[in-house]
């Protein structure tokens, strides 16, 4: 499936700001299975200075720095990229997931086993999440139901959360949005043992045709990439909407939670009080 | 380590009690002294510490450096001990910036299996920030280093802890050297320690060898978190040696990718950073957990892109974790092929498969007395001081032994410390210091010797306060007698002394000029009020006047309003004085700000005048601190507060240069004198005109000009001629005309102008003065015309008080408040969304 992304961020201020810098991470990875064929990133002001790097994780990252005094700011970011994960395994045939954990601890998957500050390893996320992870089961088929239920026992309800929201109190509200969700799942399966990181990223704006809209649909969106072992390597994991990533998600980055790779992050001085506008769209575009 | 024995190697005396041959100059200077002049040598040491600033300011004042005791006798290292040492310093530092350059690049250490993945992704200090995960690592990642060693029974120097991250104790090392030249120049003669000079020579090369390709004279700036950190006196010190502008994160910006240092001249480019300040605060762009107002935005991506030299670099604190020690031996053969030669204590991660049993069956089953002692670390945390392993430590190791790393303790090795009363054979741990030229690693051929009484801990970073040793290196006796000059020295790039001035410092110079005249105002008015309350039953005159001082004083916030004398008793007045007067009164509030201001600009005084602001300032601060309420004793006090005002005055005169920042004191302080001659002579003539005589006694007492009057016009007060001296007179240097001419003078200079509008703004105040005293003079009623001018006086206050205000918007402009976006707000759940 092929998309257009457009991912607009405005910020409005009630006084001048007189320097600002940002970090983006708004350029889509390009992957198996996901071929980015544009990628360009449009700021208003201009900067006055603009680098790009790749980080730690290998995500693509833009620094951009604006020394004039302005009250707005606006960044573009706009892709077209085409998505086909393969699909996973029979989650019958995969690993038990004590396996999983004990051959983590070295190799790839090994750093998204440590809990961190937004998804540390919890005791009350593992709590959660137990009954999924039976003895000797296989652990896609695990990962399956615990998705599943996040998806079926928390409301998806915008503004009772924020980026400072600790899992346990997610778990208490047992509300929250697509990074909430995602950062519970992140925290149970590390306190299991299991590598999981952040997936940041994008979902389709309209559904397939006889489906419902997704959720999170419209903002940035946030998910599960779990490891199923060296075999099958990573899955991704749609807990706010209970799928397995295929061709309706688009990948910006990852990481161990969203402090590593949110979309964007500034740091001004004055401006003030400030507004914000984001608005994304991810149409499916005719291929070929 | 399986030593046999467990008692601990004597550095003096070997095991058939002879002194060792490199102690005996040192033993024989010390012990010619006699035991009377040692207690005296010690007592100078500590005196000395005390007055140039290592120990506190002022007792009880925020921020103050807490003492190191320097013991006057050294630690002699014999000549080939020493090149071991270097050699295996040299070997260490080599390695863990191989190791650094490995897993901020590569990682290969990592997917090969000999480091654990833990101890990288796990650890705190692995700063994501700085890797790159498709280029090798960035250099210079290590360019300072420091390791800190115990002697074992086995007479073998083993290292406890290693610091690559904030490297402190250089200027302990230094400051120790330099006292002890004074203090013991016997034993110095007697064992002419190799000098460390050079090696802060060879640093500040090696910094210049650090700027960008084709900058002959790199900018050099040493960043401090400020005069609140416990070694901001090292900062100072460190500073001064390397020729290098002491700067807080607040005096930087990022533009344009490069970093620039904000001075009165504007920006000014900065090439390399020398960071005092933990990683994570260097840049709160990068780093999720800073503070927005704290660090410097885009610090790290000018650093990342080379625009910058920033050393040690951020996340090289990584190699600091004492768990690592327990791989170095692996990774020395896989980084450097070579065995490691300078080894680490018997070092175990309890993550390792075993390590723990291992660990738990060697120590809890045996008693501890006789067997080694065991050291518990969090694994990853190199600052942390650790404790020994306990029934109570135990539950946490179990919980979870990944997170901890054990040492084995040997018993270390005893040196001689003077206790005050004798020589005391206590346990001592070994600073050694190395820096790198990119080529080559140097030792510095000295140390900081710590002395582990009870409260000194084993490991981690330096501590607040302490007790310490100058380490000595002795010159090899059979090598030829050479002077530093003549030893190897790479060829010198030429220096560039940055002489900026920091907006910031600009900024504290001047208020601290303003609260040293602030208190000796205060000063003079108490003085003056305690000098007729102390007379007994005062005359109608004296009444008047202690009223008119009364509301000098309760204008400059001295007293309130209920310690007003009415009634006839002035009991509320002596009581509110004697308040003022103590350490948490308006007095005492004041020295402790001087105090704190004082330790800001430390670095644009020298080591006499901070010595003579400081124990001026001390002095005062201790006669008010006892002066309880007795009269007497409370205008002693005030006498020891105008000494300090007049040494300030005398020091800044004679020992600064007339540049930036004594532009700035002095601006402050004109001002604040010139609104304080205004508030007074304002508040003393507003009274009816029959009173004005006693009011205008009282003007010339307040303005120290009763001689002069006196000189000039005999007894005979009158109006004209006292507002003369007091307001019109450019040549009074207690009058308001000098402190106008002053002001003109030092904002001309700073604003590189004369015509500058804030001079002309002061220009016409000057012309105020003249023409409200030509007035009064050619009044048919000179009294009359007094006691009209209060309001006149009041408004040129606030002229005075804008021109203030408009070199503080001008010249300090403070900068907005920084925030950070995309954190606080929800990108995920924008507050208000706009579908397209």
């Amino acid at each position: 499936m092929m998309y257009r992304v457009r991912h607009v961020t405005a910020y409005r201020y009630d006084k001048p700001v007189d320097l600002a810098s940002h970090l983006l991470h708004l350029k889509p990875r390009a992957l198996p299975g996901q071929r980015v064929t544009q990628a360009r990133i449009r700021c208003l002001p201009a900067p006055d200075h603009a680098t790009e790097t790749h980080d730690h994780f290998g995500n693509a990252t833009t620094r951009i720095f604006i020394a004039a005094p302005h009250q707005q700011f606006e960044v573009t970011a706009e892709s077209l990229v085409s998505v086909d994960f393969a699909p996973p395994p029979a989650a019958g045939d995969t690993q038990p997931w004590e396996e999983v954990a004990a051959d983590a601890a070295s190799g790839e998957a090994a750093e998204f086993l440590f809990g961190s500050s937004h998804a540390p390893a919890l005791a009350a996320a593992v709590d959660y999440a137990r009954p999924c992870f039976t003895p000797g089961r296989p652990i896609l088929e695990a990962l399956l139901h615990l998705n599943g239920r996040i998806t079926a026992e928390f409301r998806f309800q915008a503004g009772v959360t924020s980026t400072s929201t600790k899992v346990e109190e997610i778990l208490r509200l047992r509300r929250g949005v697509c990074q909430d969700f995602t950062h519970l799942m992140l925290a149970a399966l590390r306190g299991l043992g299991l590598p999981a990181r952040y997936m940041s990223g994008y979902i389709r704006t309209r559904p397939p045709p006889g489906q419902t809209r997704r959720r999170g649909a419209d903002q940035s969106h946030a998910w599960v990439g779990a490891w199923l072992g060296a075999e099958h390597g990573w899955v991704g994991l749609d807990p706010t909407n209970a799928i397995v990533v295929r061709d309706e998600h688009v990948v910006l980055a990852w990481g161990r939670d969203f402090a590593d790779i949110s979309p964007l992050r500034g740091v001004i001085l004055g401006g003030g009080a400030h507004r914000l506008t984001v608005s994304v769209d991810l149409e499916a575009e005719d291929e070929g | 380590m399986n030593t046999p024995v467990n008692t601990p190697m004597d550095e003096m005396v070997d095991g058939s009690g002879r002194i060792r041959p490199h102690w005996r100059n040192v033993l024989g200077a010390v012990g010619g002294l006699g035991k009377p002049q040692l207690e005296e040598r010690a007592r100078r040491l500590e005196r000395a510490a005390e007055e140039e600033g290592i120990a506190s300011i002022l007792p009880g004042s925020k921020g103050a450096a807490v003492g190191w005791r320097c013991d006057p006798v050294p630690l002699p290292l014999p000549a080939g001990e020493f090149a071991a040492l270097e050699h295996g310093l040299a070997q260490r530092a080599r390695l863990l910036e191989a190791v650094l350059a490995d897993l901020y690049g590569p990682q290969l250490c990592v997917t090969e299996g000999v480091l654990p993945a833990a101890l990288v992704f796990g650890n705190p200090n692995f700063q994501r920030a700085w890797r790159r995960s498709s280029a090798p690592a960035r250099r210079p990642l290590l360019h300072l280093y420091a390791a800190e060693l115990l002697r074992c029974p086995d007479g073998i120097w083993r290292v406890i802890s290693d610091r690559t991250g904030l490297v402190s104790g250089l200027g302990h090392a230094q400051e120790n050297r330099r006292l002890m030249g004074q203090a013991m120049p016997e034993a110095f003669r007697a064992s002419r320690p190799r000098g460390l000079s050079t090696f802060f020579d060879l640093w500040q090369d090696s910094l210049q060898r650090l700027g960008p390709h084709g900058a002959s004279a790199p900018a050099v700036a040493l960043l401090s978190p400020g005069n609140a950190h416990p070694h901001w006196f090292e900062h100072v010190l460190l500073s001064r040696e390397i020729s290098a502008v002491l700067v807080e994160s607040g005096d930087l910006t990022v533009r344009g990718g490069a970093l620039y240092l904000k001075t009165l001249q504007g920006l000014q480019p900065i090439d390399v950073l020398v960071s005092r300040v933990e990683a994570n605060t260097l840049d709160p762009l990068e780093f999720p957990e800073a503070d927005a107002s704290g660090g410097v935005p885009g610090l790290l991506d000018a650093a990342r892109h080379g625009a910058l030299s920033l050393v040690n670099a951020p996340g090289a604190g990584l190699a600091e974790s004492p768990a690592m020690a327990a791989f170095l031996p692996a990774l020395c053969r896989r980084f450097l092929g070579e065995d490691l030669s300078l080894e680490s204590l018997p070092t175990e991660w309890l993550g390792s498969p075993g390590a723990l049993d291992r660990v738990l069956d060697r120590t809890l089953d045996r008693t501890l007395a006789d067997g080694p002692a065991l050291l518990l670390r969090p694994a990853m945390d190199g600052a942390a001081p650790g404790a020994r392993l306990n029934e109570a430590m135990r539950a946490a190791v179990l919980a979870d032994p990944g997170g901890w790393a054990a040492t084995w303790l040997p018993a270390a090795s005893l040196a001689p410390c003077f206790s005050g009363t004798t020589l005391t054979p206590l346990p001592v741990a070994l600073r050694l210091f190395a820096v790198s030229n990119g080529d080559h690693w140097h030792a510095m051929p000295g140390g900081l010797a710590r002395v582990l009484d009870d409260e000194a801990p084993l490991a981690g970073r330096l501590p607040r306060s302490g007790w310490c040793k100058d380490v000595w290196v002795l010159a090899d006796e059979d090598a030829p007698i050479i002077g530093p000059a003549a030893q190897h020295v790479p060829p010198m790039a030429i220096r560039r002394n940055s002489a900026a001035l920091p907006s910031r410092v600009a900024d504290n110079l001047f208020w601290l000029g303003r609260y040293v005249e602030r208190l000796d105002r205060a000063a003079r008015l108490i003085r003056a009020t305690l000098r007729r309350l102390r007379r007994g039953v005062p005359s109608p005159r004296e009444v008047a006047e202690v009223a008119a001082l009364a509301r000098c004083l309760r204008e400059a916030g001295i007293i309130g309003e209920e310690a007003l004398p009415g009634g006839g008793s002035t009991a509320a007045l002596s009581a509110a004085l004697a308040r003022a007067v103590r350490p948490e009164g308006r007095v005492g509030r004041l020295q402790s700000r001087i105090a704190a201001l004082t330790e800001t600009v430390r670095d644009r005084l020298t080591d006499d005048m901070h010595a003579t602001f400081i124990q001026t300032l001390r002095t005062a601060r201790a006669a008010g601190d006892t002066a309880g309420t007795g009269l007497e004793a409370l205008s002693r006090a005030m006498i020891a507060n105008l000494r300090f005002a007049t040494a300030v005055a005398g020091v800044a005169s004679e020992n600064m240069v007339r540049g930036g920042g004594w532009l700035f004191l002095e601006l402050g302080r004109r001002l604040e004198r010139g609104q304080a001659v205004l508030a007074e002579v304002g508040l003393v003539l507003d009274q009816p005109p029959a009173r004005i005589e006693a009011g205008l006694r009282l003007v010339l007492e307040l303005c120290d000009s009763v001689i002069t009057y006196r000189g000039r016009y005999l007894a005979v007060l009158q109006p004209a001629p006292v507002l003369d001296l007091v307001l019109a007179d450019p040549s009074n240097p207690r009058g308001l005309a000098f402190q106008i001419a002053a002001i003109e003078a030092a904002l001309a200079e700073v604003a590189g102008d004369r015509r500058d509008e804030l001079v002309a703004e002061a220009g016409a105040l000057a012309r105020d003065a003249a023409a409200l005293v030509e007035g009064v003079l050619e009044a048919t009623d000179q009294a009359q015309a007094a006691s009209g001018l209060p309001k006149r006086l009041a408004a040129m206050a606030a002229a005075m008080g804008a021109v203030s205000d408009a070199v503080t918007r001008r010249w300090f402009a403070l900068l907005p408040a920084a925030q950070v976006l995309g954190m606080d707000d929800d990108p995920a759940e924008p507050a208000d969304v706009v579908t397209a």
